[in-house]
């Protein structure tokens, strides 16, 4: 199998949880729930099963995780982490992007450390 | 109302739900194996196979660790904005090389300290690219 056939999986799997982040995200802002004790807690999560967005998330993490598991099966770990690691940017573009999220210099800035700091580790340890 | 805020509550639910990441992945990996070992050669050994899957604790076990980390996952999210939480939960990629030094006596080197120090100086950026006042206008 090609590199960059992997690699395109890999980028699909990244961009499948970032789809499942972005629909959990917008249902909670959808509801404006303020939780302030443990017991509403509760209440919070029953609202929030209740929205189909959960759900399709929820699909969309599902197939995130099937890939995932067939990429292990097929690459090499360093490889497929330090690739894996570009889902920091996703999160990133999309929090931007869709949910309007003030994303600065200083949250990008944090973000690409991060992902340079899992590649180095990923790469050292394998 | 300024919303977003990290607080030390918050950071302390964050790596909880780390840890909990970790325990599903290890029970969903461990009702995967059974005691007996065996290969799927045949179409009924599937069967066989999620038969024993099923009855092992760990897959339930898997299954309440997911819900648990839905459940504060959520509440965490219903706090703070999703482009900080994300990056907040690349600690797990510093606590398994710590857990490997302590626990299993493995050697670091000095790629991994330099990673662990760059991953650190990034999640203290991005938790305090939060503190400055922003205020959510709903």
């Amino acid at each position: 199998m090609s590199v960059f056939f992997i690699l395109f999986l890999i980028i699909l799997t990244s961009l499948f949880d970032t789809i499942n982040q972005l629909f959990l995200k917008t249902s909670i802002n959808s509801l404006d729930f303020n939780i302030k004790s443990v017991s509403q807690v509760a209440t919070f999560i029953k609202q929030l099963i209740s929205l189909p967005k959960v759900w399709i998330g929820f699909i969309f993490c599902t197939l995130s995780l099937c890939i995932w598991l067939f990429v292990l099966s097929k690459a090499d770990l360093n490889y497929a982490f330090s690739a894996d690691s570009m889902h920091y940017i996703f999160i990133a573009l999309g929090s931007k992007l869709f949910l309007n999220e003030k994303v600065g210099t200083r949250r990008w800035v944090g973000t690409i450390f991060i992902v340079i700091g899992i590649i180095l580790i990923t790469w050292s340890n394998y | 109302m300024p919303k977003n805020r990290i607080t030390l509550k918050l950071l302390f639910f964050l790596v909880v739900t780390d840890f909990l990441e970790t325990l599903t992945q290890y029970c969903f990996k461990k009702s995967a194996i059974p005691e007996s070992s065996f290969m799927i050669t045949k179409f009924n050994d599937v069967f066989f196979f999620l038969k024993e899957v099923v009855l092992s604790g760990f897959l339930w076990l898997g299954l309440g660790s997911v819900f648990i980390t839905f459940v504060i996952w959520s509440t965490i999210l219903s706090k703070i904005d999703l482009s900080v939480a994300v990056p907040i939960c690349s600690f797990s990629y510093i606590l398994v090389p710590l857990v490997s030094i302590f626990f299993l006596g493995e050697q670091m080197t000095f790629l991994d300290w330099t990673g662990i120090a760059f991953i650190l100086t990034g999640v203290i950026i991005v938790s305090t690219s939060t503190k400055h006042k922003e205020i959510v206008i709903t």
